[in-house]
């Protein structure tokens, strides 16, 4: 088990040695991005990639916790690390009566309730002006001044929030190490198996899906929190959009479902793609982005991830 | 008392009645088959029981108190196992997780559903492929492991739904031992099958269905000459 999580762990510990060695703004920008990826693909995994639920609503849910986070900042002067847990719990509680409406289905019908709950939450975020400001959106204009350790915080760097960050990640991904090693992880993986042999053997299908669906949204929650943090701005767009939703299910896939460290490996090659070809190529980067994805998927259906620990299991098996 | 009593079971699909106002009772440590021609309902009555299906009317109680409206876990939890015909293992698991799965709802420490699990498989033949991918096993090796995941729920009663269909005549053999081994340790057994052989010689009462409903009940050897048995069979001519 320890050894398992070895690799893990010193992607982490090369993640928190990299400010430390390269002051490059742009680069930092980049990791900061990866590990937000992180958190999110890791929310999306531990309810598609263990449970095999599909949503393609998690945008919804990140949007929550993007909402109560800057909202709870702006209207309750509420700091960050306060407002980003909090808004955390705001998804999850937001996904409880979700998970109990949309696990009434499954497999596809399951992921459309998904898709069809994400539109109704960017409705509400668009029309609700009264709370959240409508499409003109919130923007946070100074942040809270903060002594850490004698020094205060300077927000205008990227540290403070690259440190957030790996910490969301970490927590993430312990998450994630916990529960494959859980009963609650086990049932899920009966779950995606086949339900109806697991609810044969006495698990309750529906409250481990919505144990899990409110796991997860508290994850994707917190990435929203963050989100709105680090961007200082929150509009229905930025935060409730199908391709946000899309972009969790992508890293999960491409990093490898129902892995530990699946999520960061997705977000590291989905996010260095995105940013190489957006570099190079102005328009139609997402064509290459898109070409990518089929590649992986065609060829390593597992995932990065799973198929870089299924050779290695293969390695010291044969050894 | 009767351990399983049925009483007025009834669910129609459309216009199409898979079980009309159907009665019958299981005792405590008998071995009931529950035998019919095709399409009779004999598994429509494991998925209400089990509660898969909701009954539109009727009652079941399991020793006593009413088991409809549970969703399976829960009726698992009350102590009914069942198998299910076209097998439905965990597919990419080991035999071994297969069972543990099941064993869990005993045993909430890992180690001890494991070890649970280890002997459950074991008593159906399966303690050398522990390690074995469920979706690897052969049929025969298949319904074993559905029969090692029913039991490892510690289950009072237990509904085997066709275990030996497919099985060779050796296997058919194997498997009514087990089933009679399952008896002795205390476990109340109803099995659907269409291996007449088998059926006669493990049961102890036959409940027979055809269309829905109850045609015949009794001891196997008797049941099987009542004419209304040999009509739904093979048609009235013969009978």
């Amino acid at each position: 088990m320890k050894r398992r999580h070895l690799p893990a762990l010193l992607g982490v510990a090369v993640l928190i040695a990299i400010p430390l060695s390269i002051r490059n703004s742009f680069f930092l920008h980049v990791c900061i991005l990866i590990l937000m990826w992180t958190v999110l693909g890791a929310a999306w995994n531990v309810l598609g990639g263990f449970a095999g639920q599909v949503s393609f609503g998690h945008a919804a849910l990140f949007a929550v916790g993007a909402y109560t986070t800057i909202i709870l900042y702006l209207k309750g002067g509420l700091a960050p690390w306060w407002g980003i847990p909090l808004g955390g719990l705001a998804a999850a509680l937001v996904s409880v009566p979700i998970g109990l409406l949309c696990f009434r289905l499954r497999g596809p019908y399951f992921a459309l309730a998904t898709l069809a709950v994400a539109e109704i939450v960017k409705l509400v975020a668009l029309n609700w002006e009264s709370v959240t400001a409508g499409s003109v959106g919130y923007l946070i204009t100074t942040l809270p001044s903060v002594r850490l350790f004698g020094l205060s915080v300077n927000w205008e760097a990227k540290t403070p929030f690259y440190a957030a960050a790996v910490a969301l990640a970490v927590v993430a991904l312990l998450t994630t190490g916990w529960l494959r090693n859980s009963r609650l992880g086990a049932y899920l993986v009966a779950i995606r198996e086949n339900e109806d042999a697991a609810e044969a053997v006495g698990i309750d299908t529906v409250r481990a899906k919505v144990v899990t669906l409110a796991l997860s949204a508290f994850l994707a929650g917190m990435g929203g929190g963050f989100y709105a943090f680090y961007f200082r701005y929150v509009d229905p767009d930025a935060v409730a959009g199908i391709g946000l939703s899309m972009e969790m299910v992508f890293i999960a896939v491409v990093g490898g479902l129902g892995t530990v460290g699946g999520p960061l490996i997705g977000a590291v090659f989905l996010t260095a793609v995105a940013e190489l070809v957006r570099d190079r190529f102005q328009m139609g980067h997402l064509i290459f982005y898109g070409l990518f994805m089929m590649l992986v998927i065609r060829f390593m259906p597992e995932g990065i991830w799973g198929r870089v620990r299924r050779l290695t299991a293969g390695a010291t098996a044969g050894a | 008392m009767a351990l399983l009593e049925v009483h007025g079971l009834t669910r129609h699909f459309g216009g199409v009645s898979a079980v009309s106002d159907l009665s019958f009772s299981v005792n405590e440590g008998e071995i009931l088959g529950l035998i019919g021609p095709n399409g009779a309902g004999k598994t429509t009555v494991f998925n209400l029981v089990t509660g898969f299906i909701r009954p539109l009317a009727g009652a079941i109680r399991l020793d006593g108190q009413s088991v409809v409206g549970l969703r399976p876990h829960a009726v698992a939890r009350r102590g009914i196992a069942r198998t299910f015909q076209i097998v439905k293992p965990f597919p990419g698991l080991s035999a071994l997780e297969n069972v543990t799965l099941a064993a869990f709802l005993r045993h909430p420490a890992r180690r001890d559903a494991e070890a649970a699990a280890t002997a459950q498989l074991t008593r159906v033949g399966l303690g050398g492929r522990l390690n074995e991918i469920a979706s690897r096993l052969t049929l025969m090796d298949q319904k074993r492991l559905e029969m090692a995941k029913a039991l490892a729920t510690r289950p009072r009663l237990l509904l085997l739904d066709e275990p030996m269909g497919g099985l060779n005549a050796t296997e058919v053999d194997d498997a009514s031992d087990l089933v009679r081994q399952i008896r002795a340790s205390g476990v109340t057994v109803v099995l659907v099958e269409h291996v007449m052989k088998a059926i006669m010689r493990i049961s102890d009462r036959v409940v027979v269905m055809n269309q829905g409903e109850k045609i015949a009940e009794g001891h196997p050897k008797r049941v099987v000459e009542e004419p209304a048995v040999l009509a739904a069979y093979f048609g009235k001519r013969v009978a």
